[in-house]
């Protein structure tokens, strides 16, 4: 028989008992449409991960400065303490292969003013990468240049936050700001970049050379991080690596347990919240499989009923001719095109439920064609596995008594 | 030419619970091409049991059977599948037609099977001239509880001959249809028979009815107990002439 019969033989047979299919079918359809609809809620949790780890700079390392009194007794401090991390300790770390751009980075917390507002506000110096490198964007004005830095001008860039806070009517560019006691020329507004990892107000920052903030707002002469770029995301891992073994060499330490300095990505620092999403949606995902798997024993369920109602209908079929396999497929493509006509269901609610998941509660979901395929293939499979069973059993019934059947 | 159906010793023995029940015990017999052959007995004289050999539906014990000159004794089931779908056309006393399915697709439904792609086209064109031949062309799109039980049977020999069979095996053809009806379904039958050569073998428990054949075999107990031929064989289409005109009552 060919498989064009075999098709039209099926699709008549659920034609005929076009309830009972919808209703067998329903089992399908809706193990694929929450199967679709926790994969997009995984996938969109981990979107959303993923946006707030490029939102701190893609492909970056964090060198920064440890805690003092490491791996012996006495007191010790807390991470950043420890005051040995210097201008040349950055300078070196920028020659290492694989490095596309770096910035050394001091920060503190100071007092913005100007006319009547004042705003307590983060403080970070940087070169002029800097921006480039943390995936700042420029709403007004310009970034400071090479020369603000090395002649340390007093120049600055504001945050969103701040920017509205301190200038709420006016536009700020070209304007003086008082940090502690030293003025600074706001140069330009940075673009709002929103919440952080931890729901921290990114945008409440001012972003000056390090060189002004090193030496005249702080008074310091060592660096608090320095911020290397890979040149890709292959060459993240590897660069943390070579920047960890150059550091000990520069400071001379002999095991990890003494290191003065930590090494970081923000792929590390994203992978925690993550590996919770992955594991969600593994959990979301069973969960929504056992409902596809109990459609399938609904379908082999009807389809055991099938068989017996038909039972002289494949008598017959087996006294003009019908092989084994014939009858076999005859019923294994019904069983299939059950599944398959539910998963193609399942998958337009599986839509529509990911698109009210998103705009009614606000949760952010990612259909992907894998995520498609995936369940398509699966609610194929249970078509195959489920009906296997009552396909054979048809196929082997005996002619004759299968022809005497009530 | 060789003969068309060669058994020989066939027997065939059920086990029920535990007794062994002897459904056939040693049964010789040859049918010629063209034959129209009568298979009389009483329920359990293991008649049926005979065609269901004779059909491929079922296997011997022992004895052997050769049908068109090949031994099909020990085939498997899909060896006797293809046989039963190039050789054989069966028709049944409640006519088996697919319900919901129109004469014209039940009439090619055994085109669909037997290892060959006969094209759609073709297989309506060939299932139409049969339904043509007897005498249903006009019914070809309705569903058999469209149709009245003389017309149902009427599409099942259709689908008997579809294949071109060399053996067509009627079982107690006209058991649930009234005389009149009956006289036209033996007509076809005969007509068959006569015109086109073709092999009939035909069960039934009623004497008048075997004798449109041209041979009568009766069992008894599982064996064939005589074996002749009809002396005086009935003509179907001579005894419809004579029947009174019924009003045709559209189905």
């Amino acid at each position: 028989m060919t498989l064009g019969n075999t098709a039209r033989i099926a699709l008549t047979a659920m034609r005929r008992n076009k309830v009972r299919a919808a209703l067998t079918m329903l089992g399908v359809v809706i193990g694929v449409a929450s199967v679709i609809a926790m994969v997009a809620l995984g996938s969109g949790a981990r979107a959303a991960i993923d946006e707030q780890v490029q939102a701190q700079g893609a492909n970056l390392v964090f060198v920064s400065s440890g805690s003092f009194g490491r791996g012996g007794g006495g007191v010790r401090g807390g991470a950043g303490t420890v005051q040995s991390l210097t201008l040349d300790d950055a300078r070196v770390l920028a020659e290492l292969p694989g490095v596309r751009a770096f910035s050394p980075q001091v920060r503190g917390r100071v007092q913005a003013i100007t006319g009547n507002q004042n705003w307590n506000t983060q403080v970070e110096g940087g070169n002029e990468q800097y921006l480039a490198i943390r995936n700042w964007t420029i709403a007004s004005g310009e970034n400071f240049n090479g020369r603000d830095v090395l002649t340390a001008q007093n120049v600055c860039l504001l945050g969103a936050t701040v920017a509205a806070t301190l200038f709420p009517d006016a536009d700020p560019v070209g304007q003086l700001v008082r940090l502690k006691h030293l003025p600074f020329r706001v140069v330009g507004v940075l673009g709002p970049k929103g919440q952080g990892q931890w729901g921290n107000d990114q945008d409440d920052v001012v972003i000056a050379p390090y060189t002004t903030i090193q030496k005249k707002l702080l008074g310091i002469t060592f660096l608090h991080s320095v911020m290397l770029t890979a040149a890709s995301a292959e060459a993240v891992e590897p660069l943390a690596v070579s920047a960890t073994r150059l550091m000990r060499e520069r400071h001379r330490i002999a095991s990890p347990e003494e290191d003065d300095f930590s090494v970081r990505t923000v792929e590390e620092m994203a992978a925690t919240r993550t590996q919770m999403a992955q594991t969600m949606t593994l959990l979301l995902m069973s969960v929504a499989s056992v409902s596809l798997l109990v459609g399938g024993i609904g379908i082999m369920n009807i389809m055991l009923v099938s068989v017996t109602e038909r039972t002289r209908e494949i008598g017959l079929r087996m006294a003009v001719g019908a092989r084994t396999r014939e009858v076999l497929l005859q019923f294994l493509s019904e069983s299939v095109a059950l599944s398959v006509a539910g998963g193609v269901l399942g998958i337009g609610l599986g839509l529509a439920a990911s698109r009210l998941l998103t705009g009614a509660l606000g949760w952010p979901t990612q259909v992907t064609a894998s995520a498609i395929a995936l369940a398509f293939g699966f609610a194929a499979a249970v078509g195959v596995f489920f009906g296997f069973y009552p396909a054979r059993r048809a196929s082997l019934l005996d002619p004759i008594e299968a022809l005497r059947h009530e | 030419m060789p003969p068309i159906v060669e058994v020989e010793g066939l027997r065939k023995t059920y086990r029920l619970g535990d007794v062994d029940v002897h459904a056939l015990r040693g049964v010789d017999l040859s049918i010629e091409k063209g034959a129209f052959v009568a298979v009389i007995g009483a329920s359990g004289s293991g008649k049926s049991t005979f065609m269901n050999m004779l059909g491929l539906l079922d296997h011997p014990s022992a004895g052997r059977y050769r049908l068109d000159g090949e031994d099909v004794t020990d085939l498997d089931r899909d060896g006797r599948a293809l046989r039963r779908n190039h050789k054989i056309g069966f028709v049944f006393q409640s006519f088996n037609l697919l319900p919901r399915t129109s004469a014209l697709e039940n009439v090619s439904l055994p085109l669909l099977y037997g290892g060959r792609t006969v094209p759609r086209a073709q297989a309506e064109a060939r299932a139409r001239a049969l339904l043509q031949a007897v005498g249903l062309e006009d019914r070809a799109h309705h569903l058999p509880s469209q149709l009245s039980g003389g017309q149902q049977q009427r599409v099942a020999i259709a689908r008997a001959l579809v294949n071109e069979p060399e053996l067509v095996l009627a079982d107690e053809p006209t058991g649930n249809l009234d005389t009149r009806t009956s006289v036209e379904v033996m007509e076809i039958l005969q007509r068959l028979n006569r015109e086109h050569g073709l092999t009939v073998v035909l069960v039934t428990h009623e004497h008048d009815i075997a004798e449109y054949g041209t041979r009568v075999v009766t069992f008894r107990d599982g064996r064939v107990v005589s074996d002749e031929a009809v002396t005086r064989r009935r003509d179907a289409r001579a005894e419809r002439a004579r029947l009174p005109e019924e009003e045709v009552v559209p189905a």
